[in-house]
């Protein structure tokens, strides 16, 4: 490692440091600060997903739902019971957690293509249900929200969503690096070992459903009160599968993949909104090429790149392990 | 230590296993042998509680292995290898051998979320625990590297150690030299051997190759279609016409050489 | 209540077509398509061009579009979903999903967002059979289910091509071995799969509107209708689709257009949590270890 100058943790700092600085060098744009808000908002609700879907192998298309769960706990609680924002945002994690046992708990009996179904079914449930139930979300108006008098400005609420995802990061760093982020990828390869190896699938499958809701519905929080305004038209299926597009073209089972895809797939509309349509198609075409073409994610690109300048190519390996077997066998120390 | 009451299992109009009546004693190397279909696999997924048995009972110290989940049989000491290589293909070898230790590491989900230093230690002292283990089987250079990507016999081996990771009392080896050359059989020999006398570990083997089962086994126990044929040990079964018969069919009086 | 139960089936007739392309698909190659409803609506919007543009009749412009639908199913198969096939279960999903966004994409930049109406088939009044109304496009609408799904079903059961379909799904690599050219037959299968849904796509269109998201509703119904039949039994499929068309015109009737949806997904998750296999198959076989 010695002479490198670029290596990852360097990246991470400067990154931060860009991200504290950015309001100032977009010279305090609403605009451009919302966009990073959004992308940072979206960021969230992409690692989570990937919790579940890279590293637990349940595949959920529905994880929109948790996002507008997210907003309308928020918004029913501060518009018409006057909670702070210091509960307001809690609680729009423990709702979509206690929420996603209904998806939680069948995906221990389904898989793949069944939990797909399923997952999309809530997905497209979650809008038609606060269109109806007009007695706690007004229905068709939505509710207008109100930031807390502190960090009422825009400079200032960026920042806390700022640092709420910079906190949601580490802590999903935290888990993906430890003993339930290698059970949740044990259950990905083999349920069967898993279990073998003490691991309650059953039990750790409602668990990563519950910890991606709780996180993406802080998410959806933090979105209430950046645009003041919550309404049955802000997440929809569509937002599902952006989500999903974002982790799999990122990477899946990765953190720093999931973050790219989600600028990536916040930054393109805002570009290409201009031709309707165009989004939907810039989208699907990246995910397309993405999937023909590098299934493991432009943050696989990146990892070539180290391996090469280790030295090292991950695809001689193998003709090197079949050789040498043949010559030497491993020394069984006894 | 583990005991096979009349058990048997079987399949919408299979019977896979009838009437298994086994005692397997603490401390010793127990085979389990016989062709294949004889219902042997099925009796350690039995173990495991993937299968429910039709009738009969398993006892492991006593404990009726009946009312337990699959995952909370490591919780008792018994551990296992599978015949098909059951890894985490996408995982590092350290990564799948610290993923063996998850029954014995505390799980709050605060301390994960918050990297508490219980957690740092906890997770320093597995890895070291991993090494040793890598360093056994002489693995140690390809810690990182994805378990897909390593050959066959290495991945036997991998699956192996995973099971040991936990110090278990009774460790399952379904078939683990299937697929691996003279040499590489030699040193599991030696290393199942290694799990009786220095680790204290009592070992359930399945296995075809006879050398080795002849050679590291205490006693052993014949099956064919799914009965027990035959018991007793290696020189005794060997000699037993039943399971000559089973394996060779029948031996004609005036056989030529 | 009658009249609901029988807009109900019409409604069913076009998800249980959707279904059974869905439930073709997956049965035959394994992949669960997402992408089912749009390609139905490009069809669909074909056939609105042929009809508008081209001034065809109707009948010359859904026989074309027909065409196409084959057409742009093998076109799929083989540009796209053939390099997939041994790809994990979420990257064939993705792909589809991919195919969704693009084609929604597409077809927006041509043919733009503001719906519009589509001509029926068979014009004229509701006649009365009973207590109940019912228009000739509706009869038009059951007959050409009755035929597409017996069709089918003597197809796949009876003859070469539909059992060298059933082989395929079972085992690959034997088929291959048997001789079966198993590109042929996913091409077969996509095709039909493709036509099946264009004319689900077809029949829905007169009955609710022409547009880019005109297949959503129909999508996830024939999702649900598919689940019903376990995403194996092609029968199921169709019988899952009337079943589900009344359940979701009953609970629209009684209680709200929205909450149909939202009852077919709960209906979704009651039947898959108790009998994944669905109601109209057997119970799987176990997996060994």
């Amino acid at each position: 490692m010695k002479g490198r100058i670029f290596n990852r943790r360097t990246a991470v700092v400067v990154f931060a440091i860009f991200l504290v600085a950015y309001p100032f060098l977009v010279g305090q744009s609403s605009y451009f600060m919302g966009l990073a808000a959004m992308t940072a908002i979206f960021a969230i609700a992409a690692m989570s997903l990937n919790l579940l879907t890279g590293y637990g192998g349940q595949i959920s298309v529905g994880q929109g739902g948790f996002l507008m769960l997210g907003t309308y706990t928020v918004a029913v609680l501060s518009a018409k019971l006057d909670m702070p924002i210091w509960v307001t945002i809690p609680a729009a994690g423990m709702v979509a957690s206690v929420v996603s046992l209904i998806v939680g708990l069948p995906a221990v009996r389904l898989k793949g293509h069944f939990l797909a179904v399923a997952t999309l079914g809530f997905g497209l449930s979650i809008p038609e249900i606060a269109l109806n139930w007009k007695s706690v979300t007004e229905g068709y108006s939505g509710l207008p929200m109100t930031r807390p008098d502190a960090v009422s400005s825009d400079l200032a609420f960026f920042y806390v969503i700022l640092a709420v995802t910079m906190i949601v990061t580490w802590i999903l760093l935290n888990i993906s690096n430890s003993r339930l982020g290698r059970a949740f990828l044990a259950i990905r390869d083999s349920e069967i070992a898993a279990a073998a190896t003490g691991i309650n699938v059953a039990g750790y499958k409602t668990i990563m459903f519950m910890i991606a809701a709780f996180f993406t519905g802080i998410g959806g929080g933090l979105y209430a009160y950046w645009i003041e305004y919550v309404s049955p038209n802000d997440f929809t299926i569509m937002t599902s599968f952006f989500l999903l597009a974002m982790i799999v073209v990122g990477g899946l089972a990765s953190i720093w993949g999931a973050i790219v895809g989600a600028i990536l797939f916040t930054v393109i509309p805002h570009f290409a909104d201009v031709y309707v349509g165009m989004t939907n198609l810039l989208i699907g075409v990246a995910v397309i090429l993405i999937i023909l073409f590098r299934p493991a994610g432009l943050i696989s690109i990146g990892e070539i790149f180290r391996k090469n300048r280790k030295g090292q190519n991950t695809k001689a390996e193998p003709e090197r392990f079949e050789q040498s077997s043949a010559k030497e066998v491993p020394d069984v120390k006894i | 230590m583990l005991k096979f009451d009349d058990l048997t299992v079987k399949f919408a109009g299979l019977t896979a296993v009838s009437g298994l009546t086994l005692d397997i004693p603490e401390g010793r190397i127990y085979s389990i042998i016989g062709p294949n279909g004889a219902g042997k696999t099925t009796v350690f997924n039995c173990i495991s509680r993937f299968y429910s048995p039709t009738s009969g009972t398993i006892e492991f110290e006593g404990r009726d292995l009946a009312q337990i989940k699959p995952h909370q049989v490591i919780g008792l000491g018994i551990s296992r290898s599978f015949q098909n290589v059951e890894l985490f293909s996408k995982m590092s070898v350290m990564d799948n051998l610290l993923t063996g230790l998850h029954s014995t590491l505390s799980h709050n989900i605060i301390s994960i979320s918050l990297k508490l230093p219980s957690i740092r230690k906890t997770e320093v002292e597995a890895r070291k625990k991993a090494n040793n283990i890598l360093d056994m089987f002489g693995l140690t250079r390809f810690a990182n590297e994805k378990v897909e990507n390593l050959p066959y016999g290495y991945q036997k081996m991998v699956d192996i150690g995973r099971a040991i990771m936990v110090n278990p009392k009774l460790i399952l080896l379904d078939e683990p030299v299937a697929g691996m050359n003279a040499a590489e059989t030699d040193k599991l020999c030696g290393l199942i051997l290694h799990l009786r006398n220095q680790m204290g570990i009592t070992v359930l083997l399945i296995e075809h190759d006879m050398s080795l089962v002849m050679k590291v086994s205490d006693h052993i126990t014949v099956m064919n279609f799914g009965e027990k044929i035959a018991e007793g040990t290696p020189a005794e079964v060997q000699q037993n016409s039943a399971v000559i018969e089973a394996y060779l069919g029948e031996v004609e009086v005036d056989a030529e050489a | 209540m009658e009249q609901i139960i029988v807009s109900g089936l019409i409604f069913g007739c076009v998800y249980g077509l959707a279904a059974l392309g869905l439930v073709l698909i997956f049965r035959t190659t394994g992949l669960v398509n997402f992408a089912h409803g749009e390609m139905a609506m490009v069809t669909t919007f074909v056939a609105f061009t042929f009809l508008s543009y081209f001034q065809l009749s109707f009948f010359i412009s859904f026989f074309l579009a027909i065409v196409f639908a084959a057409l742009f199913g093998i076109a799929i198969y083989f540009l796209l979903i053939r390099r997939v096939g041994d790809a994990s279960h979420l990257n064939q999903l993705v792909l589809t999903l991919g195919i969704f966004l693009a084609i929604h994409g597409i077809a927006g930049l041509i043919w733009g967002h503001t719906p519009a109406s589509f001509p029926r088939a068979l014009k004229g009044g509701p006649i009365q059979l009973g207590p109940i109304f019912i228009s000739p496009n509706e009869l038009f609408v059951l007959f050409v289910t009755f035929i597409l799904a017996s069709t089918l079903f003597v197809l796949f059961r009876f003859t070469r091509v539909g059992l060298a379909m059933r082989a395929s799904s079972q085992d690959l690599t034997a088929a291959r071995l048997m001789g079966i050219n198993v590109n042929f037959v996913f091409m077969v299968t996509w095709a039909s799969g493709s036509i099946l849904g264009g004319i689900a796509g077809l029949l829905t269109a007169p009955f609710t509107f022409l547009g880019v998201s005109m297949m959503y509703d129909v999508l996830i119904m024939a999702f649900a209708a598919a689940v019903l039949a376990g995403f194996l039994s092609l029968p199921g499929a169709v019988f899952g689709g009337l079943i589900i068309g009344v359940f979701g015109n009953l609970v629209s009737y009684y209680w709200a257009p929205e909450m149909a949806l939202v009852c077919t997904f709960v209906l979704i998750i009651v039947v898959l949590y108790i009998r994944p296999q669905g109601i109209f198959s057997a119970p799987e076989a176990i997996k060994k270890v």
